[in-house]
C-alpha cells in the first residue's frame, strides 16, 4: 500500500509501477517454470526409477523364461553331448533380439554351441550398461537324471543380454515420459501464470495505470473506478482505501489552497493597511511638523508679544520720582508681572493740592491683548482725570463705553475690574462726625468694581470695603451707568489703605492653596504701625514665602497708602 | 438629561421637564466665537416661562465665558418673557462676584447659592 501511495504522490515514478508489474509477471513466470520443472523432473525421475526397476524385473523374468524354454533341450544336448542340438538351442535363443551371446557347455567345459550377435556401437551404450549391466548375464546349470538316477549337472548355459537392447524400451519410455513431463510442466506453467496474470497481475497493472493517471495537483478530481469483478475483494478494498486517501489528500490540498488564498488576501489587506497607515502617519507627521513650526512661530510671536506687553505695562507705571513727590500720604507700590504677563493696571495721578486719583484694575487674560486693554484703560483714565472729571458715574461710564467699543473693534472679549479712588487730604465737606474721636485728615471716594479695599485702623483693626456693588467689569456690557456707585472712606492719621489685585490673594503654593484675603489682612494688620514701604515689604515677603518655588501665574500688584 | 454641547472638559446638559440647563466641568473656550454654540443653545432653549441655569458643577469659567453669560442674561432681561433662575455654589470661587454681577444685570433674576 505504501509503495502505491508513494508512486501516486511522486509523478516522476508514475510509469515505474507498470514496468515493475511486468517484471513481476516475468519473475512469477520464471519461478513457476522453475518450480514446476523441478517438480516435474522429480516426478519423471521417480517414474523412470520405478520403470527402471520394473524393466529390470521384466528382463530377469524374460531371461528366466527364455532359459526355461530351452532348459530341457539344452540339458538334453549337454547330456548327449550333442553339438548339433546344442547349436540349435543356441541359435534359437539368439532369435530373441535382446540376446547378445549364448554359450552352451557340457560339464566338461567343452562348448556344445555358441552364438553371438554383433551390434553397432550405440551412443547410449555406456548408459545402458550402467543401468542394466548387472542384469544381462545369466547362467543356468543344466540338470538331468542320468539313467533314471539322481539328477546331476550335465552342463551349463551362459546367456548374455544386450544392455542396449534391454535399455531400448527404457529409453523409449524415458523419452516419452520426459516429453510428456515437459509438456505437462509447460502447460501447468502457462496455466498458472495465465490465471495469476488474469486474476492478480493484470488488475494490478491496470490499477497502476489508473493510479498513474491521477493528477498529483488534483488527486481528488477523478477517483479510481473499481475494476470489474473486484468490488468486494482485496483490490476493491485497496481502491477504496486509495480513493479515501485521494479524497483526503484533495481535501488537504483544498484546505491548503484556501489557507493560501486567505493568507494572500490577508497579506494584501495587511499591505494595504500598512500603506494606508503609513500614509496616515506621514500625513500626521506632516501635520505635526507644520504644527510644530506653527507652535514655534506662535511661541516666538507670543514671546515677543509678552515682551511687548511687559514693556507696555512697565513703561506706563507711575515713576518713582512721581511717587516721591506725593505729600501728605505715605505711598508704596509693588508690581511683579507673571511670566505670562497679565493685565494688571494701577496708576497714581496727582491732581493738585495733594489730591490723588488712584486707579487699580485687572484685565482678564494674559498677553498682548490684555496689555493693550490695560494701556487703553490707563490712557482713558488719565484723559478723563486730566479733563477734571470728578463725577464717578460719568467717568466710569465714558471709560466703559470707550473700552467696550474698542474691545469690540478688536474682536476681543477682554474686560477688566477697575476701582477708581479719589483721595483728598482733608475731611469731606459734608462730613458728619464719624464718632471715632480721631481727627479726619483725609478721605477716599471709591467707585468701580474690583477686589475689596482693606482699611487698617489704629490698633490693626481691619475694615473691608466690598466693591462688588460699586460697578461692573469695564468693557463687558455697553452701559454700566446704572451699576456704578461710590463709597467714601474717612481716614485718620495712621490709617492704612491696601489695594491689590487677585494675583496676591490667588497666589498658589505647591499644594494649590491660595494665599487668600484673610492672610493678607493678618499680615497688614500685624504691621499696622509700620510705614507703607515696610507693610508692602512684609506682604511681598509673605506672599513669596507662600508661593515658594512655584511659578507666578498672575501679576502681583500691591498699593499701600498710609495717612500721615 | 440630554447632553446638548460637550467638549473635552465640559458639557452642557438640558433637562426638558424641569427646563434646566446645566453647565458642567471646566470652560476655557477661546473667545465669544467658540462660546457661540453654548450661547445659541441657551438663548433658544426657552422662549418664555421659567428657566433654570445650573452652574453648581461648573468648576471654572474664564472671562469669555463670564462675558457670554452676561450677554445671555442681558438678552433675557431685554426679552422680558423668561423667568430666569440661576443656581450656583459657594464652594466655587469664580462664582461669587460673577454671579453677583449677573444679578445686577438682571434684577428680576433669582439667584440661589447653595
Amino acid at each position: 500500500m505504501n509503495s502505491f501511495a508513494a508512486s501516486v504522490v511522486d509523478p516522476a515514478t508514475a510509469v515505474a509501477p507498470t514496468a515493475r508489474f511486468r517484471s513481476l509477471t516475468a519473475k512469477q513466470a520464471i519461478v513457476t517454470v522453475v518450480v514446476v520443472l523441478v517438480l516435474s523432473l522429480l516426478g519423471s525421475f521417480l517414474e523412470l526409477f520405478i520403470a527402471w526397476n520394473h524393466i529390470r524385473g521384466q528382463v530377469r523374468e524374460q531371461a528366466s523364461q527364455m532359459l526355461n524354454t530351452v532348459d530341457g533341450s539344452a540339458a538334453e544336448a549337454a547330456y548327449q553331448l550333442s553339438s548339433e542340438l546344442g547349436q540349435q538351442v543356441v541359435t534359437g535363443l539368439l532369435g530373441y533380439q535382446v540376446v547378445d551371446t549364448v554359450e552352451l557347455r557340457d560339464n566338461f567345459g567343452d562348448a556344445l554351441g555358441k552364438a553371438s550377435r554383433s551390434r553397432e556401437p550405440d551412443m547410449f551404450a555406456g548408459l545402458a550398461r550402467h543401468l542394466f549391466g548387472d542384469v544381462t548375464t545369466y547362467h543356468r546349470s543344466l540338470m538331468r537324471s542320468r539313467n533314471n538316477g539322481p539328477v546331476t549337472e550335465v552342463g551349463r548355459l551362459d546367456l548374455v543380454l544386450s544392455p542396449e537392447a534391454v535399455a531400448h524400451s527404457f529409453f523409449d519410455l524415458a523419452l516419452v515420459n520426459g516429453g510428456l513431463g515437459l509438456f505437462r510442466s509447460l502447460a501447468i506453467v502457462g496455466l498458472v501464470v495465465g490465471i495469476f496474470y488474469a486474476m492478480i497481475t493484470r488488475p494490478l497493472v491496470r490499477l497502476s495505470q489508473v493510479v498513474s493517471q491521477v493528477d498529483p495537483d488534483h488527486p481528488g478530481a477523478r477517483l479510481i473506478t473499481v475494476l470489474p469483478g473486484h468490488g468486494q475483494d482485496e483490490l476493491g478494498q485497496l481502491i477504496g482505501s486509495l480513493n479515501a486517501m485521494l479524497t483526503s489528500s484533495q481535501r488537504g490540498l483544498d484546505q491548503r489552497d484556501r489557507a493560501q488564498a486567505d493568507l494572500t488576501a490577508l497579506t494584501h489587506d495587511l499591505e494595504r493597511r500598512v500603506a494606508e497607515r503609513t500614509a496616515e502617519l506621514e500625513t500626521a507627521s506632516n501635520q505635526i511638523h507644520s504644527l510644530n513650526l506653527q507652535l514655534k512661530a506662535d511661541n516666538l510671536r507670543m514671546g515677543a508679544e509678552l515682551d511687548v506687553s511687559r514693556r507696555i505695562q512697565q513703561m506706563i507705571l507711575p515713576t518713582e520720582l512721581e511717587l516721591a513727590q506725593i505729600k501728605g500720604l505715605d505711598v508704596a507700590t509693588f508690581m511683579e508681572p507673571a511670566s505670562e504677563v497679565g493685565g494688571d493696571y494701577y496708576d497714581i495721578l496727582q491732581a493738585g493740592g495733594g489730591r490723588l486719583r488712584i486707579g487699580i484694575g485687572d484685565v482678564t487674560g494674559h498677553g498682548l491683548e490684555s496689555g493693550v486693554v490695560m494701556l487703553m484703560t490707563q490712557s482713558a483714565v488719565r484723559t478723563l482725570v486730566t479733563s477734571d472729571e470728578n463725577d464717578a458715574v460719568r467717568l466710569l461710564d465714558v471709560l466703559n463705553r470707550t473700552i467696550y467699543k474698542n474691545v469690540e473693534r478688536m474682536g476681543s472679549d477682554k474686560n477688566l475690574t477697575l476701582a477708581l479712588l479719589d483721595y483728598r487730604p482733608e475731611a469731606p465737606m459734608d462730613m458728619v462726625d464719624d464718632g471715632t474721636g480721631q481727627p479726619v485728615t483725609g478721605h477716599l471716594r471709591v467707585s468701580g468694581q474690583h477686589e475689596s479695599v482693606i482699611v487698617i485702623r489704629q490698633g490693626g483693626i481691619i475694615e473691608l470695603i466690598d466693591t462688588v456693588d460699586l460697578g461692573l467689569p469695564i468693557g463687558m456690557i455697553d452701559d454700566v451707568k446704572e451699576f456704578i456707585a461710590e463709597v467714601t472712606i474717612l481716614l485718620h492719621p495712621g490709617d492704612t489703605v491696601v489695594l491689590y489685585t487677585d494675583g496676591i490673594t490667588e497666589a498658589a503654593d505647591s499644594t494649590h492653596t491660595l494665599y487668600g484675603l484673610e492672610r493678607l489682612c493678618e499680615v497688614v494688620a500685624s504691621h499696622w504701625q509700620a510705614e507703607a514701604e515696610a507693610i508692602k515689604a512684609a506682604v511681598v515677603a509673605d506672599v513669596r514665602r507662600h508661593i515658594g518655588s512655584q511659578a507666578l501665574y498672575d501679576d502681583l500688584t500691591l498699593i499701600v497708602l498710609k495717612q500721615g | 438629561m440630554e447632553i446638548v454641547v460637550s467638549g473635552e472638559q465640559y458639557s452642557v446638559e438640558w433637562d426638558a421637564p424641569t427646563r434646566t440647563a446645566a453647565l458642567k466641568g471646566i470652560l476655557r473656550l477661546n473667545g465669544l466665537e467658540e462660546y457661540g454654540p453654548i450661547a445659541r443653545f441657551l438663548s433658544s432653549a426657552v422662549p418664555e416661562g421659567k428657566m433654570t441655569l445650573d452652574v453648581r458643577s461648573l468648576e471654572f469659567l474664564n472671562s469669555s465665558g463670564i462675558a457670554m453669560l452676561s450677554k445671555f442674561v442681558i438678552e433675557i432681561r431685554n426679552r422680558k418673557t423668561v423667568d430666569l433662575n440661576v443656581v450656583g455654589s459657594t464652594a466655587i470661587s469664580w462664582q461669587g462676584k460673577s454671579l453677583a454681577n449677573l444679578c445686577k444685570l438682571m434684577p428680576s433674576l433669582k439667584m440661589e447659592i447653595i
